[in-house]
């Protein structure tokens, strides 16, 4: 029964997840998101052998395969697992929040009509190098003296 | 040899890169100089051990590291086979190559945003991912190496890096969590994780548990890799981040897919490789037909070269499906063939990028419409990109042509005429397609549209930073190409490695916990797990 439930409420976690994930709109994406890790932690979970009232922790590392067969403790490799995954997925999700936010601070808009916003390419970020460069050319056409000899062709 | 040398391509770049991330937050330039020298320093350790993996591999044994003195199925587990070290020395020499090519063209402010630790962490995930000997750590490796990605991909915070940069993530995301649940159900229904004992049980498992994980791992490795229907998040991205990160994730992040691919269709499911043959040479000539065809219709450089990356990838997925097939032939020829397609592939396709990166900053634009004329300013640049283009459709003596016709010959040998005859047409169509590129950025009337005046191949070590890797990378695919034979030798023994899945759990050697009865059978140490006590 209890894996009857396990298994119902993976698969409606799932499709709660794809369905928020096709929607529009950042809210909805990142809820959706949230809800496909926790089907899958939730599957990850109910993958491992259940014994019940034992701690997931053995006494001797010499001895742990006859602890493991006489089952004295609980499968620790779900726990495990589901704690990493729930960490990679936090940290992603995280992550996810922080270029929805900053896109929309660069776009004003939820929804991106065009590819690239007009004059955002990446290059138009003109950053020091290229303006030193500049400012090193307009120099040297300037005094006639150049370090870096341009213009020719290689 | 040393099995401990296996945690050095992991333990290196992850020790670097925090060394680089103490000391890159304060002071200037002088900071940013410490990096690239720290950071030149462990790419070549790295590349040192890759070659010493590589060497002791490829004369056909394998190298199991079980981390902590851990028996198999409890433990950690590295292993290195031929494939694996291979594709460990491809990874260092682009990583290696990208590198010069980054120090000339990436912005300060991208350095100082932790440019060198970001690619130190990639080269970390894609190292472990190729080392990883189980499904689990895997998947770690694959989540270190996408965050890692995911923030080269959107530092420097442009609007189309950060509009790219979501479609990416949810994309590989999703891919992921379909990864996660198929080791889930790995673990549900096999009861291990560990990749040999994983294929040990697979071998008497029931078709359905089969069926499931090899669909969802399908799924999952493929949409990673840019197979057919699921590769839409790879042209929509790839070509917003600077040219130096594109090409490592051109060159190698899809090609982790590939190795994942391979890896699971040999170990766990090679009945498959026979069985699901249909559907993975569909796939295989899809994704090359939509690929090139994709490419064709692109207007600026560098999403024509980012849909090449698809069309490529069927190619090697062309080789798995025919891994165990061919009449005169001999078997494995099919998968060799693809792991030198993978060698050129990896070796062209960054070549390519950086010399588009370097028309588009040169030209302060990569639209097709829009540029011209550039081999009047810069023939060296003109003649490097041109013998790229050709060593991608497979002009010889470059790489291309050997690792193209030895796929042809075994997918003619097996008889499948449809997609053999595809990948003809495709080849046709990428010399077409970058013939076009080459007449339409380098022919013509020279048209700047940059605002800046061009800048970035006047200064002489400025110009040898980017052209050099571009020059040294090309050296690479025509010595591939001239000693193809060695070469495909070399491919060859990886490929029997690959498929010999008993010797793969032997060398691993996975105990039984339940036949263990207790204490006394407690199995003694192997000489494979000398050391490594200290992890």
């Amino acid at each position: 029964m209890t894996q009857l439930i396990l298994a119902l409420t993976v698969g409606i976690l799932f499709a709660c997840g794809a369905y928020l994930v096709m929607r529009r709109g950042k809210i909805k994406l990142i809820l959706g998101l949230g809800l496909f890790s926790h089907g899958v932690n939730l599957l990850l979970f109910g993958s491992g052998e259940m014994i019940l009232g034992k701690p997931a922790i053995f006494n001797d590392k010499a001895n742990f395969l006859g602890e493991l067969a006489t089952r004295s403790f609980a499968d620790p490799l779900p726990q495990a697992l589901i704690l990493t995954a729930i960490v990679i997925s936090f940290g992603i999700t995280a992550f996810m929040i922080v270029l929805l936010n900053r896109r929309d601070t660069l776009l004003g808009s939820e929804i991106m009509e065009n590819e690239l916003a007009p004059g955002y390419d990446w290059l138009v970020y003109t950053d020091d190098d290229l303006e030193e460069q500049r400012q090193k050319q307009a120099e040297s056409k300037g005094n006639g003296s150049s370090k870096i000899s341009g213009g020719e062709p290689l | 040899m040393n099995p401990n040398l296996l945690a050095v391509p992991i333990a290196l770049p992850l020790f670097t890169a925090a060394l680089l991330l103490a000391v890159s937050r304060w002071g200037g330039r002088q900071l940013i100089d410490l990096q690239r020298g720290l950071t030149a320093i462990a790419l070549l350790v790295n590349l040192g051990v890759a070659l010493a993996l590589a060497n002791y591999t490829l004369s056909g044994h394998r190298l199991v590291l079980q981390m902590g003195g851990w028996q198999a199925p409890f433990g950690i587990t590295l292993v290195a086979d031929g494939l694996t070290s291979i594709l460990l020395t491809m990874a260092a020499i682009i990583f290696l190559a990208v590198l010069p090519f980054a120090i000339g063209t990436i912005d300060f402010h991208r350095e100082r945003m932790g440019y060198y630790p970001l690619t130190l962490f990639l080269l970390m995930g894609i190292n472990g991912a190729f080392l990883a000997g189980d499904l689990f750590n895997l998947y770690v490796f694959f989540e270190v190496m996408l965050m890692a990605s995911f923030v080269l991909l959107t530092v420097g915070g442009q609007p189309a890096q950060t509009h790219s940069g979501i479609r990416y993530v949810v994309l590989n995301l999703i891919a992921s969590l379909v990864f996660l649940a198929a080791a889930g159900i790995a673990y549900g229904t096999l009861g291990t994780l560990n990749m040999a004992h994983m294929a040990e049980r697979l071998q008497t498992a029931a078709p359905a548990v089969k069926t499931l994980l090899a669909g969802l791992l399908f799924v999952s490795f493929g949409s990673k890799a840019g197979l057919f229907p699921l590769f839409f998040w790879l042209p929509s991205s790839y070509h917003t981040p600077p040219p130096a990160v594109m090409a490592l994730f051109g060159g190698l992040l899809t090609k982790v897919g590939v190795y994942t691919l391979f890896r699971s269709f040999t170990l766990f499911f090679p009945d498959l490789l026979v069985a699901w043959q249909p559907l993975i040479l569909g796939v295989a000539g899809a994704t090359m037909l939509i690929g090139v065809l994709g490419a064709m219709s692109q207007p600026t450089v560098r999403r024509v070269l980012s849909f090449h990356i698809i069309s490529q990838v069927g190619y090697m997925i062309m080789g798995l499906g025919v891994a165990v097939d061919g009449q005169n032939l001999a078997m494995g020829f099919g998968l060799a063939a693809a792991i030198l397609y993978m060698i050129h592939h990896i070796i062209v396709k960054s070549t390519l990028i950086l010399a588009g990166g370097a028309i588009q900053i040169e030209m302060g634009s990569d639209e097709l419409a829009r540029i011209g004329g550039l081999v009047s300013k810069r023939p060296l640049l003109a003649i490097l990109f041109f013998l790229a283009a050709i060593a991608l459709a497979g002009i010889p003596p470059f790489s291309g042509f050997v690792s193209k016709l030895s796929l042809l010959q075994i997918t003619m040998d097996s008889g499948h005429w449809l997609v053999a005859g595809i990948s003809v047409v495709v080849s046709l169509l990428t010399l077409n397609s970058m013939t076009a590129l080459w007449r339409e950025t380098f022919w013509g009337e020279y048209e700047h549209p940059g605002r800046l005046t061009p800048w970035l191949l006047d200064a002489p070590l400025r110009r040898w930073l980017v052209l050099g890797p571009i020059a040294g990378l090309l050296v690479l695919s025509l010595g591939l190409g001239l000693f193809g034979e060695r070469f495909f030798q070399m491919t060859n023994t990886a490929a029997q490695q690959a498929l010999d899945q008993a010797g793969y759990i032997a060398a691993v050697r996975p105990v039984e916990p339940e036949s263990v009865a207790g204490p006394a059978d407690y199995p003694a140490e192997s000489p494979t797990d000398k050391g490594g006590h200290d992890e």
